[in-house]
């Protein structure tokens, strides 16, 4: 038997560098201070971006079973999937024609009212497609990662849409891929307009364990809210365009100990198992800058120290 | 040379063969499956595989490391996954002396504890965050993990068990 043969070997005498519990408190208090300078001062940007990118080739392996799973899903699948899609396309899209003549001209009928306004033109909105890598695995948050990044021209903040309504917003950008939390997300809200009243509210994700919807808050004992009312984005916060369908009424209940209703909604867009979707560049970009303050007229003495 | 009787004369490991499966288990933990509440994380496993056979090249650093990759694609807090397998992988480090000696099944009785607090120390720091609590099938994913350890045990000892001298007729 050659020498070298066992697993058992002496560990070194003299050169064992630092102990286990030396590199235990080290290595915690990396930990916690990366941790403190993610929430408070996000200063590990560069860090994610460049372990996100050095992961990439491993990511792409993990990400190929399930891109060969879905393949052959389709494959088999295929044509009656294919022949039922198109019918549900065609109908869609009958749907749609209606409204689109209808918007043609209500959107001249809106150029001319509001050129005699002297109105500012409606915004237009770039946007850009894109595909939904994978669902990120995490348990405590809800998001998805996205295929195009940085390189691609994707902004911080971007609503993300996908066919039926808002899907969620881009909250971290990477060189070639970036991050969507979703609506559902217990961290995101979105202000809302309530189509059928037209009252303003904002809508959060629902934290509540394994629900995936979105829940209205604030609005009072009496407030005007119907089960199947459709919310669609207000557009005052300058990051969503405004219109855009966000989610529908599921659920009223009447709370007892508070005085406001606790309302459920339903997200529109598919937030699970979506593929394809828009990433719209941020309103906020398009409007211009407030005008600066005039400078106050000088008082005296008093106000010109302070 | 002091080890429990009938255990078997191991080969040295290969690095190689070590970083492959950290690898290939980060790569399992990065399958998208979508939420699973129970889901094992294989990489917890494997590093504390290593960390107890192998103390002298798998040990805090290295843990710290595979955490910061799990922390960058679950998009969690950057050093949630890092402190929870440092400190996995410094209680590995103690208990490797004594739990050698026991048998592969109450090794994995043994395990359970670690990963337990492994899974404890993220779930903590998440509440602490703000995050709210996923649902009790959380506490299935320790047990699971320690019940793969077996598994694990038999499957990364393979190349180490292999006789020292190729004989043909006997392969393994």
């Amino acid at each position: 038997m050659a020498l070298g043969t066992l697993d058992r070997s002496l560990p070194p005498f003299f050169n064992q560098g630092p102990s286990v519990l030396s590199k235990l408190v080290f290595f915690g208090a990396l930990s916690v201070f990366l941790m403190v300078a993610d929430v408070r001062f996000h200063l590990t940007q560069p860090i994610r971006a460049a372990l996100s990118t050095a992961l990439l080739p491993v990511q792409w392996l993990a990400l190929k079973p399930a891109d060969a799973l879905r393949y052959s899903r389709d494959y088999v699948s295929g044509l009656s999937q294919a022949q039922s899609n198109s019918i549900e396309a065609s109908k869609k899209l009958a749907l749609q024609s209606l409204r689109a003549g209808q918007v043609e001209q209500l959107t001249q009928e809106n150029n001319r009212l509001r050129k005699l306004l002297g109105l500012r033109e409606q915004l237009a909105i770039p946007v850009m497609a894109a595909e939904v890598l994978y669902d990120v695995a995490d348990l405590y948050t809800r998001k998805v990662i996205l295929d195009k990044g940085q390189v691609q021209g994707v902004e911080l903040g971007s609503p993300v849409l996908d066919e039926s309504g808002v899907l969620g917003q881009v909250t971290r950008v990477h060189p070639l891929v970036s991050e969507v939390t979703l609506l559902i997300d217990s961290e995101l809200s979105i202000p809302v307009l309530n189509v059928r009243t037209g009252a303003r509210s904002v809508a959060y994700g629902d934290p509540g364990a394994g629900s995936s919807g979105l829940e209205l808050r604030f609005m009072g004992g009496n407030s005007d809210v119907q089960p199947g009312d459709l919310l669609t984005t207000s557009g005052v916060d300058g990051v969503y365009p405004p219109g855009l369908p966000v989610a529908k009424v599921r659920h009223i209940e009447g709370r007892s100990e508070s005085a406001f209703l606790k309302i459920d909604c339903q997200p529109l867009a598919l937030v699970t198992g979506t593929r394809h979707v828009i990433v719209v560049k941020p309103v906020v970009s398009q409007i211009p800058l407030r005008p600066a303050l005039e400078a106050p007229p000088a008082r005296g003495k008093k106000g010109a120290a302070s | 040379m002091i080890m429990r009787s009938g255990q078997q004369l191991l080969l040295p490991a290969s690095p190689v063969f070590i970083w492959g499966s950290l690898l290939a288990a980060l790569l399992l933990n990065m399958l998208p499956l979508g939420r699973v509440l129970w889901m094992p994380d294989s990489l917890a496993l494997v590093l504390l595989f290593w960390s107890v056979h192998q103390p002298l090249r798998v040990g805090v650093g290295v843990a710290f490391m595979f955490g910061l990759f799990m922390d960058v694609n679950q998009t969690s807090l950057l050093g949630l996954h890092a402190l929870a397998y440092t400190v996995l992988s410094y209680f590995a480090s103690q208990a490797q002396r004594h739990l050698l000696w026991y048998k592969v099944p109450l090794q994995a009785l043994q395990v359970l504890p670690l990963l337990a607090l492994a899974h404890a120390v993220q779930m903590l720091i998440r509440l602490i965050g703000g995050g709210t609590f996923p649902g009790w099938m959380l506490l299935l994913a320790p047990v699971l993990e320690a019940s793969l350890w077996p598994v694990v045990s038999v499957l990364l000892l393979v190349p180490q068990r292999r006789a020292p001298d190729r004989d043909e007729s006997r392969p393994l």
